[in-house]
């Protein structure tokens, strides 16, 4: 009995005893966003993850007149490096949902005016010759058909979570959480033994509309209230359906994507968004483990893939009764 | 030789020492809290949301107004293009208010019991 006793004295005097790791965070701006950067110990690789990022974005920029994606779509150099990486994981996620998500569509983009502010609704002749050129087939990372252009915008902040976290393991970070722009990784655990928390927008009001908790994961949201312009009263959102050159009307209001892969997580939720629920929940459905999903439809409903449904939880005006669990099992 | 009952004794009053201490901790007087605003990173400014005011933030690329009114804070003017800091409204725990082409940021200073961090 002495000797328990005694155990439990020193488990005590541990548990109050050993020092919690220091938390240090940074914010910077790049890739037209605000990105937070938040480590346990070493403080140092918040100024060399913030120079990775940067250095990123230099590559990937579609605006910025020296990066290689500019080079590459004014015919004067093919990709290599980081962007032709970038292009390579784009590909294979346009192929893994029939073209839902296309780094081609950009000259549409272009003609919507999403990416100066300068919003205008093109016609349809516009529209229609400009879809002449989208089509990620004809791609290569060498050259581009006539006309064509490439936009990486849809994976760049999910793969530069990806080289962060990479860094980070490297340097022995075992706890952080970067959120770039909205584009969230957690890697590993809180200090505490807690998985993250991450809330996840309501797509028609400023609140959440739930949390989901989750280690060494990417929680990556797309929805058309993210940008969006009216005109004589229509609403005109940023994410343009590759297959018709108009802002995508899939029934979907934002779809959110969980999973290890960051760069995956931020192209399939863009390309979700663009599919629809059926088709994107055929797709969770044959990929096999590897992400899940969380659906708002445009009636308000959730639907959330199974390996969520512990880890999911509603909060604000929604509730328990509105989320319905898509299986794997299931038609 | 101490006997299993003063052991238990002990333990009792250690447990019962920490649960007084935890409960002063978790019951002490809360403030209303405090903003916090950030220029391209850097702290310059924490606001204490009990004392209304309007200030403005001159942060090198533009100037915002801020509102501090009965324990809230919001943006109501700026210079920037888009003004998408001013549309934001009052702000939540859900998000910190944005102004990117100012690089200014108005966050809750610690925690506001919300989530760690927000996808969207």
């Amino acid at each position: 009995m002495r000797r328990v006793a005694a155990l439990f004295c020193a488990l005590l005097c541990l548990a109050s005893c050993s020092p919690a790791p220091k938390k240090h965070s940074s914010t910077l701006f790049a890739m037209d966003t605000v990105m937070e950067l938040q480590v346990y110990g070493d403080e140092s690789v918040l100024a060399s993850s913030a120079e990775l990022i940067k250095e990123l974005e230099s590559e990937l920029s579609a605006t910025d007149e020296h990066s290689a994606v500019y080079a590459f779509n004014h015919r004067s150099a093919g990709l290599s490096g980081p962007a032709l990486d970038v292009l390579s994981r784009a590909m294979d996620i346009s192929r893994l949902t029939g073209g839902a998500l296309d780094v081609t569509v950009y000259p549409l983009v272009l003609a919507w005016g999403f990416t100066t502010g300068q919003y205008r609704v093109p016609d349809k002749t516009e529209i229609a010759g400009l879809l002449e050129k989208v089509g990620y087939e004809k791609l290569t990372g060498l050259t581009l058909p006539e006309g064509a252009m490439i936009d990486l915008g849809a994976v760049a902040k999910g793969y530069a979570s990806d080289k962060v976290v990479e860094l980070w393991r490297e340097k022995g970070v075992t706890s952080g959480l970067m959120s770039l722009g909205g584009n969230v990784y957690a890697l590993g655990v809180k200090p505490g033994g807690d998985k993250w928390t991450v809330g996840v927008r309501d797509p028609f009001s400023d609140g959440l509309l739930g949390s989901v908790e989750v280690e060494n994961a990417a929680v990556v949201t797309s929805g058309g209230y993210e940008r969006y312009f009216e005109e004589n009263g229509v609403t005109y959102h940023h994410i343009i359906d590759p297959k018709t050159g108009y802002p995508a009307n899939s029934g979907l209001a934002s779809v959110t994507i969980v999973g290890p892969d960051g760069t995956l997580c931020d192209g399939l939720s863009t390309a979700f968004f663009v599919m629809g629920l059926d088709a994107a929940a055929e797709t969770w459905k044959s990929y096999g483990p590897g992400f899940e999903a969380i659906f708002v439809t445009d009636d308000r409903e959730i639907y959330i893939t199974e390996g969520l449904e512990s880890s999911f939880s509603v909060m604000g005006s929604y509730d328990k009764s509105d989320v319905r669990v898509i299986r794997r099992g299931q038609n | 030789m101490v006997k299993t009952k003063t052991w238990i004794i002990i333990i009792s009053a250690i447990f019962l020492l920490s649960l007084v201490f935890s409960l002063l901790i978790f019951l002490r007087p809360r403030r209303a809290g405090t903003a916090e605003i950030y220029v391209d990173g850097e702290l310059i400014r924490t606001v204490d949301l009990d004392n209304d005011e309007t200030f403005t933030v001159d942060t090198g690329r533009g100037v915002n107004t801020v509102l501090v009114s009965a324990g809230r804070i919001r943006v109501i003017d700026a210079d920037c293009p888009d003004r998408v800091c001013v549309k934001s409204g009052w702000l939540t725990g859900s998000a910190p208010i944005v102004c990117l082409p100012h690089r200014l940021v108005i966050s809750f200073s610690s925690d506001t019991g919300g989530p760690d961090a927000v996808a969207g």
